[in-house]
């Protein structure tokens, strides 16, 4: 066995096999990019999330600045949506881009243009994870996609969409989500070939605030899986909110990782999840925004104790976060052995 | 015809049920039937959205049953609305409503609004995404008494204290009553960014918006 980088241990934890490692990792799949980070690194938003050079830079930050063990890429969840259409706001510094039209009106107008991957800013994306993965060999990049239901959300108006998660038949529905998990692993395939370790999917609408554990176990579930069975790496699945009624059928999906919100359990999810998935998580978000380094301390010693793989925050990570909060977060994974 | 009751009643059950074209038919059949339309919008329409409600909460429906019902709901009130008689039972007030910047979830925001124009406020309607400048100008142009503000993301909750903090800067905060809500907002939240209540529900925000226009009109008074 070779030595114990940061990205080794990352792939350790991610699949299940942590007991490989030496320690858990604070590799952050999901979004890491804050205000501060930006002025240090000289990467702003909006212009990081279109180019390239500003673009390398700020997802640097998160292991130059911050000190989290990895890159996540990209930095805002519109990449999907615009490619196929869909006219964006682009925010500003403290603000992630966001989806302002809808392209498709109905279900049975969804098309995906074979050439998706050179549409939009899917080559940004690809081309930093190429130019991270030049650079740094012993970190791990986690390449995000936005999850089939959310994408949906985007592409077709989330009321739209939701309205017929109960007019429509379920066919149709399951056909949809289908044809946009394709796009996904579009994605994932060239995400991989650019240098990639781990696919995020950040699913935040299909959270247990909005839909059933019976439409998530019958329609959702087999989407991820199909998903799951070919993607080239492995999979962290990430839903906002609390998607405790989700986690029996979780290993159906064939993920590898679940990373939960702040309000699961982490002991819980360890043990109705047990060996079949392992889970990331969740240090609470808002917390970390607006307490003391002392009390994030405190709750991240806690999420190790109640066993989780990943010391990470339990959504993105509020803009406005300040530098020294956030830093605790590797601080405390790098001292900590575990329970 | 259809007797009073079985109309309240037929609305009602469409609500539920979340089925567009029985509510238009019980909309338009109350208006044949010269049945009152603010008290089939309250009996029948607000009273539907308290049993999805509880539904909602028995965790039987979710959102896309209570979106069903929503839209069915809007779609009986959009008939209805013209016929309502012009004195109203409820306090009247003007409100504005809106999803804070960042935040494209509207789904809460929607049903607070169908709620309170049901219950006879005026409700200027602000949609998604709004900025946080906007709400305070909204305020002063419309003379509002009462502001809603929503976000279903944590990572856009804290534009909910920025306003606070705006009204403030602008002195304002004494003339208009602030509630909040959405997934993630907990009342301690409302109460540590200084807003005046988080209603659980679209159906408790119409209790919780009387009270506090009445507390503010008192105050004026």
């Amino acid at each position: 066995m070779g030595e114990m980088t940061p990205r080794r241990r990352a792939i350790y934890c991610y699949t299940g096999n942590r007991e490989k490692a030496d320690r858990i990792t604070a590799h952050d799949p999901l979004t890491t990019t804050t205000v501060e980070q930006m002025m240090a690194v000289k990467a702003p938003f909006p212009d990081s999330t279109r180019d390239v050079e500003l673009g390398v830079r700020l997802a640097e930050a998160a292991w130059t600045i911050i000190g989290l063990e990895g890159f996540k890429i990209p930095f805002d969840l519109c990449i999907e949506a615009q490619a196929l259409g869909a006219e964006l706001n682009w925010g500003r510094i403290d603000r992630q881009p966001s989806v302002a039209t809808h392209p498709f009106k109905d279900l049975k107008d969804l098309k995906i243009p074979e050439n998706l991957m050179e549409k939009g800013r899917f080559p940004y994306k690809h081309e930093i994870v190429a130019r991270l993965r030049e650079k740094y060999d012993f970190l791990p990049i986690t390449c995000q996609v936005v999850g089939p239901f959310t994408l949906a959300g985007h592409v077709f108006g989330v009321e739209n969409f939701l309205i017929w998660t109960r007019k429509r038949k379920q066919e149709e529905i399951l056909e949809a989500l289908m044809l946009l998990a394709d796009v996904n692993l579009m994605d994932a395939k060239e995400a991989a070939r650019a240098g990639a370790d781990f696919i995020c999917i950040a699913d935040p609408t299909a959270t247990a605030d909005i839909i059933s554990p019976q439409f998530f176990r019958d329609v959702m579930v087999p989407v991820y899986r199909y998903f799951s069975e070919r993607c080239p790496l492995p999979i962290i699945l990430h839903i906002c909110g609390n998607a405790s009624c989700f986690l029996p059928y979780l290993p159906d999906t064939g993920v590898d990782t679940f990373s939960a919100d702040a309000h699961v359990d982490v002991a819980f999810a360890k043990q109705v999840l047990g060996k079949k998935v392992a889970v990331a998580g969740n240090v609470f978000t808002i917390n970390l925004l607006m307490k003391t380094p002392k009390e994030i301390r405190d709750e991240a010693v806690e999420c190790i104790k109640k066993g989780t793989d990943a010391l990470i925050p339990s959504c993105g990570i509020p803009p406005r976060t300040p530098t020294e909060n956030f830093r605790v977060l590797p601080q405390v994974a790098k001292c900590m052995v575990f329970y | 015809m259809a007797s009073k009751e079985e109309i309240i009643e037929g609305f009602k059950k469409a609500v539920i049920e979340g089925d567009v074209e029985a509510a238009k038919k019980w909309a338009e059949e109350a208006i044949k039937a010269g049945v009152d339309a603010y008290e089939v919008i309250t009996q029948g329409g607000a009273k539907a959205m308290e049993v999805v409600n509880e539904l909602y909460e028995r965790r039987e429906y979710f959102v896309p049953e209570v979106l069903c019902s929503a839209v069915a709901l809007q779609a009986g009130v959009d008939i209805l609305k013209p016929h309502i008689k012009v004195e109203k039972t409820s306090v009247p007030a003007k409100v504005i409503l809106g999803v804070v910047e960042g935040d494209i979830h509207d789904i809460g925001k929607n049903l607070v609004k169908i709620m309170l124009s049901a219950a006879g406020f005026e409700v200027i309607d602000l949609g998604k995404d709004v900025s946080l400048q906007k709400f305070v100008e909204a305020i002063k142009e419309h003379n509002a008494e009462l502001l809603g503000m929503s976000a279903l993301m944590s990572t856009t909750m804290p534009g909910m204290k920025k306003v606070i903090d705006l009204l403030v800067q602008e002195g304002l905060r004494d003339k208009v009553k602030v509630m909040v809500g959405g997934g993630p907002v907990t009342p301690e939240w409302a109460k540590s960014i200084g807003a005046d209540a988080r209603p659980k529900d679209a159906s408790e925000a119409i209790e919780v918006a009387k009270r506090l226009v009445e507390e503010l009109k008192r105050k004026k008074s």
